[in-house]
């Protein structure tokens, strides 16, 4: 239902299990965070497809490449800033480069959880903001970034089915639900949420949420925003954005990530080239983050300036420049 | 052992010369750790691998994985002689547009990983074998990585994940040449113990100061610990890798840097750097000029073969040289097959059967089934047809082809239809029939004429010297084109069979580098000379090739 929270995790991992029913390919490795990922249902149902490789993430982002080009479908998760943020050089080495005949990269499936912020308690240091920017600018990679369980689901079934290497990032906290059941998902093509004339509000991950709050909230000042689901970072869908850039002339991302090189980033580099409009780019600001507690989380967003608030301000902005 | 020996033998002389001309080619390259694992190379490709060639993605092949990617050469130049391409193609390496790669990539049909950044591929391995074991498959995986490559954490988090999922399909082959780029593995890291001082052969005096294989134990691995340049101690570690169950297995192959050509031996500057295009004929006469030595047992104790088979062992023999006389064929009579059959256990070394008996195609079996490697027989005691049997009996079983002349024979007009398919010659210097006689000097003339039929069919073996070889005349018969040496009372006579081995090679080694001074001077005269001198940086070698350059007047 629309506006409940759910956990993307279980989501997850009850779509693992349901693949792995229809699909002997699939096999699931873990690095120690098996519990936490949920991907441990899947190794209770599956023993012999489960591998829980220890806290050794290269090792476990190696072994799913041998795995892959022995002709199966693993997907290996643990947490952010364990995976692009220790694993650079394995996921290109071993995923995204090696390309077999007709095909580009190799079938491996990395899905992370505890992305960006608000990740809270754990600190700056596990609250990883940089992942767009280090697999997007990896050759072949797909970049993925749900904004609910609905999304995360069906991705994770796209996945499955799509071949290449994937990158899948999930939040820890529960997360509202804003895509109806039956929403299609198709990669490289964003969701158009809402339509508006005044200004667009691409976004991705848990700001798809904040740019819909902040749309009835301009709303009642008389701005009527587009709104746009961006999950597919990585191809990304060009097409809409240059559309949108032309009918609203202005456009607001949003992302809980470093604003340098990540979704804002992809955004103004296409928006630039096809059909250049002001943009205003709001998310972490070249900053690390720092513990909160789960009630604090918001805090340490309106820190970094990640609310709907913010985003108001920043589309009142930017309408401000449009020419 | 029951490999063709010499085919695999013949393949890695092959693939070192390719390693040689692609890297000079493309003026860059890796040959030292191209030739430290080549004969480890050459045994999985030539013996053990399941593949094939026309057909790289083949279901259910095995797969090599070459962890240590930058000794690409000496995975492509296996490649091509294995089929996947022409060897032609290796001309292409590191360029523009080439399928063969700096580093091996799967651009290339039959590459299985992508290596080069050190320290994955033994987890790519072990995903690989994970996959063929849910699949039910019986595909083995072999991945060869480098010891430097081991400072990487990740080969250690592996070998972990391997022990605690027993992928016993999986074997690893380290190759442990002690150099790594910068320098010497035990200076910069140390795998075994620390290096002090400059001089690596301190660690290869002492066995018990080899810690790789511990680390390796205390990791759950079944540990073999070899010497990587004798095919036959490749090839019954693999064999025995192969029936280790319930543990994955690692090699620890023991080799040397650049093996093969002098100057690159035990030189960290031949880690990464290709050598100029005007040394690549003389380097290739010195990787096709590589020498046995094969002690012949018959002139030690007969009442105890045992010991004697020990004592070649012990004295680091090439082979051993079982001399089987019927009384017939000659006057004397030595041993048969069935002593072949006692004897096998006790090593690795190939056998080297010299059957002097008549009728040899009536016994031939007997001596493969006894566990023999190479089986000569007489030219004199044959005809088309029954060495036409022979010869198949011993391809189809894999083992070497050999065909012996006697002093007073001229090689016959019928045998030469068989050259191109001989693995060996052995060419007596003393009438056959028994141990301590002298030398007879008409052989070099012989050896002349012979080798000029030989060159002229295509003679694609070795020549074995038999009969009073001494330190004397060994470097005389190297000259004449021998590369295989029988030492009877020279060597098995001597208390010291291992000081005297090692002093037939020095003396061949003698010969060898002034043949390679020779060439350098018809190549390029004194100037070339020179050149080729100062390459010899480590060791001896130097004051020996300037001193021979004196003694020839090309200074």
């Amino acid at each position: 239902m629309i506006g409940d929270m759910t956990d993307m995790r279980t989501a997850y991992g009850k779509a693992l299990v349901e693949i792995g029913e229809q699909n002997p390919d699939v096999v699931v490795l873990g690095a120690d965070t098996t519990d936490s990922l949920k991907t441990a249902d899947f190794g209770k149902k599956f023993p012999n497809r489960f591998f829980n490789v220890g806290i050794a993430e290269a090792n476990l982002v190696s072994v799913a490449a041998g795995l892959a080009i022995s002709g199966k479908t693993p997907f290996a998760s643990t947490y952010a800033i364990f995976l692009p943020g220790r694993c650079v050089d394995q996921i290109r080495n071993a995923i995204a480069y090696p390309s077999p005949a007709d095909k580009k990269g190799l079938n491996v499936k990395l899905v992370v959880s505890h992305g960006g912020i608000s990740v809270g308690a754990d600190g700056g240091s596990h609250q990883q903001v940089e992942d767009y920017a280090i697999m997007r600018v990896m050759p072949n990679m797909t970049v993925l970034i749900p904004a609910d369980t609905v999304a995360v689901s069906k991705l994770t079934w796209i996945m499955s089915q799509r071949y290449g290497p994937h990158y899948m990032r999930l939040t820890r906290s529960a997360s509202p639900v804003v895509h109806q059941d039956s929403q299609e998902f198709q990669i490289g093509k964003g969701i158009v949420m809402r339509e508006g004339t005044d200004c667009t509000i691409a976004a991705c991950g848990l700001t798809v949420k904040m740019a819909l709050d902040a749309a009835d909230s301009l709303k009642q000042e008389g701005i009527n925003c587009k709104i746009i689901d961006m999950f597919s970072i990585k191809p990304i869908d060009s097409e809409l954005l240059e559309k949108c850039a032309r009918e609203t002339g202005c456009i607001v991302t949003c992302e809980e990530h470093n604003i340098m090189g990540g979704f804002g980033s992809a955004v103004s580099e296409v928006v630039s080239e096809l059909y250049p409009v002001p943009i205003k780019r709001v998310g972490v600001n070249d900053k690390f983050g720092e513990s909160a507690r789960d009630s604090e989380i918001p805090l340490l967003l309106e820190k970094h300036g990640i609310t709907s608030i913010n985003i108001a301000k920043a589309v009142k902005e930017i309408i401000g420049k449009k020419k | 052992m029951g490999i063709n020996y010499y085919q695999i033998k013949k393949n890695v002389r092959k693939a070192r010369k390719l390693v040689i001309r692609a890297t000079s080619i493309a003026g860059s390259g890796h040959p030292g750790g191209s030739f430290s694992m080549a004969e480890i190379m050459g045994c999985i490709f030539f013996k053990y691998l399941k593949y094939d060639p026309k057909n790289p993605t083949w279901q259910d092949r095995d797969k090599l994985i070459l962890s240590k990617g930058h000794a690409s050469p000496g995975l492509f130049s296996n490649m091509a002689l294995a089929g996947y391409f022409d060897p032609s193609e290796l001309d292409t390496l590191r360029q523009f547009g080439s399928r063969l790669q700096g580093h091996p990539d799967l651009k290339c049909p039959g590459v299985e990983f992508c290596g080069g950044s050190l320290g994955i591929g033994l987890s790519f391995s072990i995903g690989s074998a994970l996959a063929a074991r849910i699949d039910d498959k019986s595909s083995r995986i072999f991945t060869v990585m480098g010891d430097g490559e081991t400072d990487e954490g990740q080969v250690w988090e592996a070998a972990m994940t391997g022990a605690k999922y027993k992928v016993d399909n999986l074997t690893a082959i380290l190759d442990r040449n002690f150099i790594q780029q910068d320098s010497y593995t035990e200076k910069i890291m140390p795998l075994d113990e620390e290096l002090v001082g400059d001089d690596l052969s301190e660690m290869w005096k002492d066995a018990s100061r080899w810690k790789t294989g511990d680390k390796w134990r205390s990791f759950g691995w079944n540990v073999i610990d070899i010497d990587g340049h004798r095919i036959e101690q490749v090839d019954s570690a693999i064999k025995k890798a192969i029936q280790t169950k319930g543990m994955p297995t690692i090699i620890i192959a023991r080799t040397i840097k650049g093996k093969g050509v002098e100057h690159m031996e035990d030189n960290p500057k031949w880690h990464g750097q290709a050598p100029k295009k005007e040394f690549v004929p003389i380097i290739d006469m010195e990787i096709d000029s590589q020498s046995m030595i094969a002690p012949s047992i018959i002139a030690g104790d007969m009442t105890n073969l045992e010991n004697e088979v020990k004592r070649c062992v012990t004295g680091r023999a090439d082979y051993i040289h079982l001399d089987v006389m019927d009384g017939m064929f000659v006057p004397n009579k030595t041993f048969d097959y069935n002593k072949i059959r006692e004897l096998r256990p006790l090593t690795v070394i190939p056998f080297d059967t010299h059957l002097m008996i008549n009728e040899p195609e009536k016994h031939v079996k007997d001596y493969v089934d006894a566990g023999s490697d190479i089986i000569t027989v007489h030219v004199e005691v044959c005809d088309a047809s029954s060495f036409g049997q022979i010869h198949d009996v011993l391809k189809s079983n894999q083992i070497g082809v050999g065909l012996a002349i006697n002093p007073d024979t001229e090689f016959p007009e019928w045998a030469v239809q068989f050259i191109p398919k001989l693995d060996q010659i052995i060419v007596m210097s003393v009438v056959p029939g028994k141990s301590g006689q002298k030398y007879i000097e008409a052989t070099h003339e012989k050896m002349h004429k012979l080798n000029q039929i030989l060159n002229h069919n295509n003679f694609d073996g070795y020549i074995e010297a038999d009969g009073g070889v001494t330190l004397d005349n060994i470097g005389a018969c190297f000259v004449d084109g021998a590369r295989a040496f029988v030492g009877g009372s020279a060597i098995i006579g001597q208390q010291d069979v291992r000081g005297v081995i090692r002093e037939f090679r020095n003396k061949i080694a003698y010969a060898r580098r002034k043949m390679l001074i020779q060439k350098a001077h018809e190549l390029g005269g004194n100037d070339l000379v020179a050149k080729w001198i100062d390459l010899h940086v480590i060791g001896e070698k130097k004051n020996q090739l300037g001193t021979i350059a004196r003694e020839l007047g090309y200074v």
